[in-house]
């Protein structure tokens, strides 16, 4: 049942999201000291998961809210996701025991600036929304009585206002910049969001000592970026 | 379009032939175990009054269980999530008079109205022992040591007990818990061991907690860790009973893999001690699970409690897939008596209902591995 490695190490898969929290995790992933292939950084290369300096470490690269589902199932033993993911599913089987600081945005309201000038929050009973975030969107409204309609989107949230789908988004934003562009303000923060080193449950119950290892070495390198 | 008939609801599911048969030998095995170290079986029923399913360790069920009213009484009714409420309920009315400490084990299936992540079955079997009436640490190491001890016998690889300490932060954190018990965003918080969200929850706490949850690991380290740290006087009492407990572990089953993990709360909402889960290296999610309570039943005041269950569709992924069974083919003409022999000899006979030409093409046929043939078993393989 259990696959060996060569030198007799159990295989361990570090997963980390494609895209943009990526270039920023991986100072810490080296900073802990796993270097990955050489195609790791190839951008044409067509593979999924790569090998690393250790011979029972292997890193997979899904999308960010992949890495969750990897991890809560055990396919991967750590990994690097958003807040904003764990947010939005409860995945009992994850524990969270470090923040990276990497990632830095937050999860918001936003909605056409015309539209907030003559808006009045406190007499909404319904409203709809676009996210891709819709239990956290509608956890957020219903805390305040307010009953969220979601239209689930993948991404280009911003489109939606502009075009008619619906007003309000909730969305991830850093800068703002994509917002303005599309003529949207923030009308409510609902979450700061940074990046998490991610472990699954029964790997640090079987493996305690390798797993608060790795966890202990982001440590160090978290300390180290941060100095 | 009309649905399959061999369509069942999500989370339900028929168990075929060798897995079923497999499941039936590994819960008889469980039970033998329990019984061997002088517990009695008892059987409740599968549905029962709502309030005595839903008292005491039973009401962290309340969101999870199946009701229905009963069309002659007009009452609410409930479909056990859980048998251990059941099992307080007998020994407080029932067997109130049997002397304690009362050993009770058990074994049935329960439902539930949803399934977790990593098993959405919404029904499956438990097996579990109850030790009843016994507040001391040897009832504890008990629990543990025999149902470490059913799983190895069944060729479990890799056990893990993870113990929790789940009165541990409330005793931490006084100013933050409420009859004992931590808030809810709290508690989510130690679950996850979200470190960031922890320090935003606990303030002036924040480090000692940190440290407190830095500890978790092999149980040992753990606990002299733990001991050195600046603890309030409650902790250290919600402490000391972990230090006794271990070296009755170690005695019994020096090759037990313990680990300790002070803070985790998860699902031991009801406990009111020490607490432990049951993992095997390379399986995914618990064997079964066990711990402290009170074992209560409506109208009454209950007493101390330890025990176990055994999650019996967990164990069964945690085994290598049952060995092929012999079955024999007996062609018709085979006496009575030749069969019950053979089946006493351990084989599963088929018997032959309608003379065939040719026996042996039928043994195979029907699955038989071998066929009877001129007092010997051949096989048809």
């Amino acid at each position: 049942m259990t696959v060996v490695s060569k030198n007799g190490r159990e295989p361990l898969v570090l997963a980390l999201p494609k895209g943009r929290i990526l270039s920023e995790a991986m100072p810490l992933v080296r900073g802990a000291g796993i270097e990955p292939e050489a195609d790791f950084d190839n951008p044409k290369s067509r593979a999924l998961r790569f090998a690393t300096n250790h011979d029972n470490v292997s890193i997979v690269r899904v999308r960010s809210f992949d890495v969750a589902t990897f991890v809560a199932f055990g396919a991967a033993h750590i990994g690097i996701c958003g807040r904003d993911v764990l947010m939005e599913f409860d995945f009992p089987e994850i524990y969270a025991p470090l923040d990276l600081g990497i990632g830095a945005c937050r999860l918001a309201v936003a909605e056409p600036s015309e539209l907030v000038a003559r808006d009045d929050p406190k007499t909404w009973s319904h409203i709809r929304v676009a996210t891709k975030y819709p239990n956290i969107t509608k956890r957020h409204f219903a805390a305040r009585g307010v009953q969220a309609e979601c239209i689930k989107l993948n991404g280009a949230m911003e489109l939606a206002p502009t075009l008619g789908l619906c007003r309000r988004i909730v969305d991830l934003v850093s800068t703002g910049a994509t917002l303005e562009a599309n003529g949207l303000e923030v009308v409510e923060d609902i979450a700061d969001i940074t990046s998490l080193l991610i472990v699954n449950r029964t790997a640090l119950k079987t493996r305690p000592a390798e797993i608060n290892g790795w966890i202990e070495r982001f440590r160090e390198a978290t300390r180290a970026a941060a100095a | 379009m009309t649905e399959s008939a061999a369509l069942l609801p999500s989370g339900l599911r028929d168990t075929l032939p060798p897995e079923a048969e497999h499941e039936a030998e590994v819960t008889a095995s469980l039970l033998a175990t329990f019984r061997q170290n002088g517990y009695r079986q008892v059987s409740p029923p599968l549905v029962e009054f709502e309030a005595s399913l839903l008292t005491g360790a039973g009401a962290a069920m309340t969101d999870k269980t199946f009701r229905l009213v009963d069309p002659a009484s007009q009452r609410t009714l409930a479909v056990r999530a859980d048998m251990t409420p059941q099992i307080s309920r007998i020994a407080a009315t029932r067997l109130s008079r049997w002397p304690r400490p009362l050993r009770l084990s058990y074994n049935g299936t329960v439902l539930r109205v949803t399934g977790d992540q990593l098993r959405p079955d919404r029904q499956f079997r438990q097996a579990g022992l109850e030790l009843i009436g016994s507040d001391s640490d040897a009832a504890d190491a008990e629990a543990i040591v025999i149902s470490a001890e059913a799983l190895t016998a069944l060729g479990v690889q890799g056990l893990t007990v993870d113990l929790s300490l789940p009165l541990l932060a409330p005793a931490i954190l006084p100013a933050l818990s409420q009859d004992g018990a931590l808030s809810g965003e709290l508690r989510e918080a130690l679950n996850r061991k979200d470190q960031a969200s922890i320090e935003r929850l606990t303030g002036d706490a924040a480090p000692l907690l940190t440290q407190v949850m830095a500890t978790a690991g092999p149980a040992a380290e753990a606990l002299d860790r733990l001991s050195a740290l600046p603890l309030p006087d409650a902790a250290r009492q919600v402490l000391a009973p972990a230090q006794t407990l271990l070296p009755l572990l170690m005695a019994s089953l020096p090759d037990l893999v313990v680990t300790l993990d002070p803070v985790e709360h998860r699902g031991f909402e009801y406990h009111s001690g020490i607490s432990f889960s049951l993992f095997a290296r390379g399986l995914h999610g618990e064997l079964g699970r066990g711990g402290r309570y009170w074992a209560t039943a409506p109208g009454f005041s209950g007493e101390t409690a330890t025990g176990a269950t055994l999650y019996l569709d967990m164990v069964m992924r945690a085994l290598e897939p049952a060995a092929k069974t012999n079955r024999l083919y007996l062609p018709t003409g085979t006496s009575p008596a030749e069969r019950r022999k053979l089946q006493s000899e351990g084989w599963w006979t088929v018997a032959s209902l309608e003379a065939s030409s040719n026996a042996a093409t039928e043994a195979k046929r029907l699955g038989c591995s071998h066929v009877w043939q001129a007092g010997a078993a051949v096989s048809v393989a």
